[in-house]
């Protein structure tokens, strides 16, 4: 079995609210990312999703703060190296290099006062990677004009264009285009279709398949789209309540879901094809950050609930080993009790967005 | 003021000929163009000011003729002789109608003859203004480039270290001199300065230049004027710093919770390339207009300024030509002044749509 190309052990993420008070978004998070998979994080907003994949490149803001574990990445050189102990100079060198990460809204990625063509040079020249040689003007717009290819637009149109001159599906080609320019082996891309058309969010699809079968990078997507996830993933994890409650290959996630949380999300899901249930939605609402259940944080909400669910927090327990991290793993006390409601007769590649 | 509106010829022009490499092309190219749209919107301002200032003195109470041949009459000259001796001095015909007088005027505007000063009839009104407006113009303009740089510079480092001590006693110092009026703060530099501690020579430091220097572009002549305007220019700057101050601070904090600020981040950029080109370029952009509206402001509070640091320039001039009813030199004050304010805020937004190329596309939208 090959290294993993990021592991995660026991990441905690709180933000401040006060000068001596903080809340916990992400608690005890475990990982382990081999190279060339595309792992999704599903789950409700609010459940810490975003503030992981932040956290994954230390990209928290100022009231943010990663408070315990470990992010070990295997970088390029073949060497293992801890993000957190990285000095600042390292960390600015590692970041896009290294891993990159395409934001939600990609409406204001790009700093609306400079054309597209700059937000290529400023990279390229601020990582100045490429044997030594020299950013010149041209050798950015070959180079800017070769990443636009792949992401089907036109250069001539857009390099010279300032962003408000693009729209949304143009602005978030070109963040993705700009996400490959340094050639990371992670990306990870924070909701890459939301605020998007459905025709848009189709080809932006299309050409994250076609990337990484090209370039072949690691991807961590955050979504709470399932359908997104069913199409790109080959591991889904579940958060809830700043923790992964369950974790497997897509195929065991949403056939057999093990946790009743993933259960609850994959039956709120409108079949395409087949009657149309009336659609289940979960009862209650998700816990605030500042009053966490105790033991399972699912357990307001649960119909399998029991007086044990209350005590101790449930760590996740393995029912299948697999290879490169691919094993199902669920927190639950009652994952045995657990059934989808009914029965999916199409794939899940075939159900409709969220 | 309201932009000029599309006017016919344009939509004539496009109809006539497509938009193209004719020379009604070119026409309409370049009267969609946000800078000639812009200037014309600055010529129609200073014909308006100037119509009101024609308007305000020729119905003021008081005949300038009057109060002139009054001054030779009692210095001994006839009734009728010294009216017309006043009538000859003044720039326009006192018998003409109201309309002729106004096309005169215009004529006078456009030509920059605007008659003679009434207090001393040998200088033209244009000639009397420019001996004071440009030592105005300088220690206003150094004040203002003097708080630009210290406001934003500060103002920007402030929101950088948000919640600090740095940043609480800046703000504090911006709120200060935002609202204490820069005539008393510089009243009380003078009074701590002289008359308490006697360490600043306020005595010598008064009028243009020392006595016996020459004017001229030589190091000795130019370092004498400085001398001379600092305490103007610390009094213009004061106001204007802690507002600059202020403001970009705030627009500053703002922009650092932008998207694209953390993209830069995760992209790797070197901190200098994001605090220049992603957040201080970005945050300026509200701060400039403020940069106008200052310079308005400072022209205009140059009055008092002057008056207490005994500085000759043109609100000096000002205040003695109103209290010598020169009329002439008042109203060519007046537009000058609001032509070089118009002429500062025209600048500043042509400069605007250099750094911000979104302005430009709204103006060829519309």
């Amino acid at each position: 079995m090959t290294e993993p190309i990021l592991s995660v052990r026991d990441l905690s993420i709180a933000y401040r609210t006060g000068r001596k008070e903080s809340v916990t978004a992400v608690s005890g998070i475990d990982l382990d990312l081999y190279e060339g998979q595309s792992l999704a994080l599903v789950g409700e907003s609010g459940c810490g999703k975003t503030t992981l994949g932040l956290g994954l490149l230390r990209l928290l803001p100022n009231l943010g703060e990663i408070t315990s574990g470990s992010l070990t990445y295997r970088l390029k050189d073949g060497s293992t190296q801890d993000l957190l102990a990285m000095k600042k100079e390292q960390l600015r060198r590692f970041r896009w290099n290294e891993a990159a990460m395409v934001f939600q809204g990609a409406m204001n990625a790009f700093n609306p006062v400079i054309r597209i063509i700059d937000h290529f040079a400023d990279t390229l020249r601020d990582h100045d990677c490429g044997d030594g040689k020299k950013w010149t003007k041209a050798a950015v717009e070959a180079r800017a004009g070769e990443l636009l290819e792949t992401v089907r637009l036109d250069p001539d149109r857009v390099l010279q264009s300032y962003p408000h001159e693009l729209s949304g599906g143009m602005k978030q080609r070109a963040l993705i285009a700009l996400a490959i320019a340094l050639d990371p082996k992670v990306l990870v891309l924070d909701e890459p279709t939301t605020a998007l058309d459905l025709l848009t969010q189709r080809s932006i699809v299309q050409q994250l398949h076609e990337l990484r079968a090209k370039f072949g990078f690691t991807m961590v997507f955050i979504t709470h789209d399932l359908g997104l996830a069913a199409e790109l993933a080959d591991r889904v994890a579940t958060m809830y309540a700043g923790s992964i409650i369950e974790t497997g290959s897509a195929r065991d996630i949403f056939y057999t879901p093990k946790h009743p949380y993933t259960a609850g999300l994959i039956n709120a899901v409108m079949p395409v094809k087949g009657d149309r249930p009336a659609l289940e939605s979960i009862p209650g609402f998700p816990p605030s950050l500042k009053a966490m259940p105790s033991g399972c944080a699912f357990h307001p909400r649960c119909e399998f609930a029991t007086a044990a669910c209350q005590g101790e927090r449930v760590p996740l327990e393995l029912l299948t080993e697999r290879p490169q991290a691919m094993d199902h793993a669920v927190a639950c006390l009652h994952h045995d009790r657990v059934r989808l409601d009914r029965k999916h007769n199409d794939s899940p590649k075939e159900t409709s967005r969220v | 003021m309201t932009a000029p509106t599309a006017p016919p010829p344009q939509q004539r022009a496009a109809a006539a000929a497509p938009p193209g490499r004719t020379a009604s092309g070119v026409m309409r190219r370049v009267w969609t163009s946000y800078a000639f749209r812009r200037i014309l919107q600055s010529v129609f301002v200073i014909w308006l000011v100037s119509t009101i200032t024609f308007l305000l003195m020729h119905f003021m109470p008081g005949d300038p003729i009057e109060i002139m041949a009054g001054r030779l009459n009692s210095a001994g000259m006839s009734h009728d002789q010294a009216l017309a001796t006043a009538a000859n001095i003044v720039n326009y015909d006192p018998d003409a109608s109201v309309w002729a007088q106004y096309l005169d005027f215009l004529k006078g505007l456009v030509t920059l003859d605007m008659g003679n000063s009434l207090t001393s009839p040998s200088k033209t009104v244009f000639d009397h203004v420019m001996e004071y407006l440009p030592w105005t113009l300088f220690a206003v303009g150094a004040g203002i480039v003097l708080a630009t740089v210290i406001g934003l510079s500060i103002g920007m480092a402030a929101a950088y270290r948000r919640g600090s001590a740095f940043d609480h006693a800046m703000t504090s110092i911006g709120s200060f001199l935002t609202g204490v009026p820069n005539y008393i703060l510089i009243a009380a530099v003078v009074v701590i300065g002289y008359t308490v501690l006697g360490i600043l020579p306020f005595l010598d430091m008064r009028g243009r230049v020392t006595a016996g220097v020459e004017p001229g572009f030589d190091p000795v002549f130019f370092g004498d004027a400085l001398y001379h305007a600092i305490l103007p220019i610390i009094a213009f700057a004061f106001t204007a710093t802690g507002s600059f101050l202020l403001n970009m601070k705030a627009a500053t904090t703002e922009v650092l919770t932008e998207d694209y600020v953390t993209v830069a981040r995760a992209r790797g950029l070197k901190p200098g390339r994001i605090s220049r080109s992603y957040v201080g370029r970005n945050a300026m952009l509200p701060v400039i207009p403020q940069v106008a509206l200052q310079m308005g402001t400072l022209v205009g509070g140059s009055i008092v300024i002057e008056q207490i640091l005994d500085y000759p320039g043109v609100g000096q001039m000002l205040m003695s030509a109103i209290s010598d009813r020169d009329y002439p030199v008042v109203q060519a004050a007046v537009i000058i002044l609001a032509t070089s304010v118009v002429i500062a805020s025209l600048i500043v937004d042509l400069v605007l749509v250099k750094i911000d190329p979104r302005i430009k596309t709204e103006g060829q939208d519309a």
